[in-house]
């Protein structure tokens, strides 16, 4: 479950974020759209502690994000837009090393890494240096290490990019089946036939504010009002003053 | 016109960052002004006493000065030398930005050329600095005129370390030549022999030793010209030259000067034309080749059931135990760690090993303190090299994955500590063993004592340099541990988790300020020393009670800005780590 109270952040005079407020409740997979620039990744980065709010809070699975970090960070995966690894550990040690960070027991976390490994698809090239990959590679293995202790929520800023047509099919399987096990799952995109085929809610943000939020079923009425087609809301709510 | 245009946008590059307007950097440039403003200071007047301390109070005379300066040149050549060799190989053969070039319309050469330029202007700049500033301490003593600080910077100085880069990147260019055909780890053991055996062979060939005998014979006129006692091989190198240069100046020979000065620019100007055909020949075929290097590192360091395979259990806590794993994979699998580090390691042997077995038969008090300053100095200074290279970046070397930290449940403060305490347990452990070792002289005496020179017996040494040595075993991890704070500390507030290299953060903006600051400490703890030494070694020679009472104010001296600089530097170091990321 997450809860986003008031939440904004200011960079100098510059506001990316501005009082969003958003609840996500177990078992739910959101899907977070807005054009470039407009406060997704910031948002992201705040509920995942690599920012810090300039105001509101963050509760994710009951925990404070500010007040107790450890505790909240324990219970969430998160896959950055940008899947930087440690170029010098292969995918497999990358894995086991997010584990550890995780807290995961020994012998729990072997069976975890042999399972995030199946489910992705990883065994051909698992124990070659991350440096050596592409950038669906990391990707994947990203995905891995988010998925290894079982989180009940999974955070993932832009989980398309760089992904070939299979490796986009394995990822988006995965993504249902962790749905499908109960974890709420809060996913940016820019991909709109990905949102419209996985998530039960959208939310919309454009320059930093929540524009639209509802769910899947009563976006269609929204498509009605145009030509049927989520890219002409998206495009109608987002468009510029001046346009 | 390419070379140019390239030059012009790196250019733009550079003062786009160094001209950033915000709070930050504004009090960063300007806490560097004052620090780098100090120093420059500091280094002038450090060289100025020396200087007037080495010639009016031990009376070494002109010769001897210039001889040592020569030695001290030859150490800081081969410094650059192999510092230029090991970050030109990441510079030439591991950044995003030669790959980038190779497919772009540039052509090789100029590639090779902009990376080498690039390479020596960004690491060299705060040398000049230093060195002009000790030039500015030795030509006041000397009064020497304006046209000496022109003709020693940009005749002497620039030339002579141009050089010494020249001679590094030609050595990179034909080992990774041979890399093609010979295992590449086999040619970093040659290399790292082969300068082993030289420096071995300069100090054996120039003893100092030798060198203070035989000038001391005709003391009180040691200031005359001794050209007669220097080997022909020391006569060919360039650090021969510059403290030639030096000599003749003061003693006003300028054929001589022009002579030496002749010589070393052409040579530098000869080399550099050298290097620029070898590079035209070479680069592109020596760059592909390390493609090849790279993926023969993979294979070989795997090192699958070891007890740092992260499959194996640990005692510690999962946390502490995969970040222990993950560094030193890190550190293992990256050429330019573990190369650097086995350089400075062989270094380190060499020097312990000729100070283990000094001869300490000094007769005043003075000359004994001043041989044992220069020694507990120089290893502080090597600790504090070792603490720079490898300390300062390790923050930094968390790079953009610095995001798998942040997000998940250790605290950045947890992997700062065991971070440093990597650091700091293997420096404290070399600084105690550097510590006994250079004090084997004063505590272990030997005497011949039959007819046969090979028989020797111990001495029993006095109390008073037992007490200086323990008191230097005891204080030397004590500043072990403050400098290892410092320089972690600051390059935890300095951390760039874009640089990948980490000899290139190692020598950043915020390095060189760390580097001046820990100096200014070393200055601090030499003026400090250089009291109890003299008394010991006074009431050693003399007989005479030590002075208790100067021991504890020096101890404590010591101790208290020690600890002042532990702690901020931890405060400040670990405060950074809570900036957004």
């Amino acid at each position: 479950m997450i809860e986003l109270t008031n939440l904004t952040k200011a960079f100098g005079s510059f506001v990316a974020v501005n009082d969003v407020s958003l609840s996500i409740p177990s078992g739910e997979f959101f899907g977070f759209l807005g054009p470039n620039g407009a406060g997704k990744t910031t948002t992201i980065k705040m509920m995942t502690g690599l920012f810090t709010p300039t105001s509101g809070r963050i509760v994710i699975n009951g925990f404070d994000v500010e007040k107790q970090p450890q505790e909240a960070k324990a219970t969430f995966g998160y896959i950055p837009d940008h899947p930087y690894l440690y170029d010098k550990l292969t995918g497999r040690e990358f894995i086991y090393y997010m584990g550890g960070l995780y807290r995961m027991e020994k012998n729990d976390l072997k069976e975890n890494v042999d399972r995030v490994i199946d489910l992705l698809e990883l065994a051909s090239w698992i124990d070659k240096k991350t440096e050596d990959y592409s950038q669906g590679m990391r990707q994947r293995v990203t995905f891995a290490s988010a998925f290894v202790h079982k989180p009940k929520t999974i955070i993932i800023d832009e989980p398309m990019v760089g992904l070939d047509p299979r490796s986009a099919r394995i990822v988006k399987d995965s993504l249902k089946k962790q749905a499908h096990e109960g974890a709420s799952i809060f996913m940016s995109t820019h991909i709109l036939e990905m949102a419209e085929e996985l998530c039960d809610r959208i939310g919309i943000i454009n320059k930093s504010k929540i524009i639209f939020l509802d769910t899947r079923e009563n976006l269609h009425l929204h498509k009605t009002k145009y030509d049927g087609n989520l890219e002409s809301v998206f495009l109608e709510l987002t468009k510029e003053e001046n346009e | 016109m390419t070379f140019l245009h390239i030059l012009w946008f790196k250019n733009i590059m550079f003062w786009k960052v160094s001209t950033k307007r915000d709070v930050g950097m504004v009090i960063r440039n300007l806490g560097s002004f004052i620090v780098f403003g100090s120093f420059a200071i500091g280094a002038f007047y450090f060289s100025n006493f020396i200087t007037a301390y080495l010639l009016e109070n031990v009376r070494i005379g002109l010769f001897l000065f210039h001889r040592f300066i020569g030695m001290l040149l030859f150490v800081f050549f081969i410094t650059i030398n192999l510092g230029n060799m090991v970050v030109s190989f990441s510079t030439l053969y591991r950044t995003p930005e030669v790959d980038f070039l190779l497919t772009s319309p540039v052509s090789y050469l100029n590639i090779f050329v902009i990376k080498f330029l690039d390479n020596f202007f960004y690491s060299s700049g705060t040398l000049f600095m230093v060195g002009f500033s000790l030039l500015l301490g030795y030509g006041f003593y000397f009064n020497l005129p304006w046209h000496f600080y022109i003709l020693m910077m940009f005749g002497v100085l620039i030339p002579f370390m141009f050089l010494a880069a020249c001679i590094a990147v030609i050595v990179l260019l034909l080992l990774m030549k041979l890399a093609s055909v010979v295992n590449f780890r086999l040619l970093v053991g040659g290399i790292v022999l082969f300068y082993i055996a030289q420096i071995y062979f300069y100090f054996q060939v120039s003893s100092p030793v030798n060198m203070v005998r035989e000038v001391m014979k005709y003391y009180p006129y040691v200031d005359l010209y001794f050209g007669t006692l220097d080997p022909t091989a020391v006569k060919v190198l360039p650090n021969f030259w510059v403290s030639e240069i030096m000599y003749f100046y003061v003693t006003k020979n300028f054929t001589a000067v022009t002579g030496y000065t002749s010589l070393l620019v052409l040579s530098t100007l000869g080399l550099f034309i050298f290097t620029l055909a070898i590079a035209d020949g070479i680069f592109y075929s020596t760059w592909i080749t390390s493609l090849s290097i790279k993926s023969l590192t993979v294979k070989s360091l795997q090192l699958k059931n070891s007890i740092f395979s992260f499959g194996r259990p640990s005692f510690f806590s999962p946390q502490v135990e995969v970040m222990l794993k993950k560094e030193f994979w890190q550190f293992i699998r990256e050429p330019s760690q573990w190369i650097h580090f086995a350089v400075m390691m062989a270094l380190l042997l060499i020097f312990l090993s000729s100070v283990s077995t000094l001869n300490i038969k000094l007769q005043t008090p003075e000359l004994k303190a001043v041989v044992y300053l220069v020694v507990f100095i120089f290893n502080i200074f090597l600790i504090n090299s070792l603490a720079l290279r490898f300390g300062f970046p390790m923050m930094s070397l968390e790079g953009s994955a610095f995001w798998t930290i942040r997000s998940t449940p250790i605290t950045a403060a947890k992997v700062y500590w065991i971070k440093f305490a990597i650091v700091v347990i293997f420096l404290v452990a070399l600084s105690i063993i550097i510590s006994w070792l250079s004090n084997i002289p004063y505590l272990y005496m030997q005497k011949v004592t039959g007819e046969q020179p090979w028989i020797y017996s111990f001495i029993e040494p006095s109390d008073t340099v037992k007490i200086l040595s323990y008191f230097s075993m005891i204080v030397t991890p004590l500043i072990t541990i403050t400098l290892v704070s410092l320089n972690f500390g600051l390059g935890s507030v300095y951390s760039n988790f874009i640089e990948k290299n980490p000899i290139r953060i190692a020598s950043s903006q915020g390095a060189t300020m760390t580097f001046l600051l820990s100096v200014v400490y070393l200055v601090f703890l030499l003026a400090l020393y250089y009291f109890p030494a003299t008394m010991l070694f006074t009431a050693e020679m003399k007989d005479l009670q030590p002075d208790w009472h100067m021991l504890r104010i020096v101890f404590f001296a010591i101790c208290i800005p020690s600890a002042a600089i532990i702690a901020i530097s931890h405060v400040v170091g670990l405060h950074s780590l809570k900036r957004d990321y």
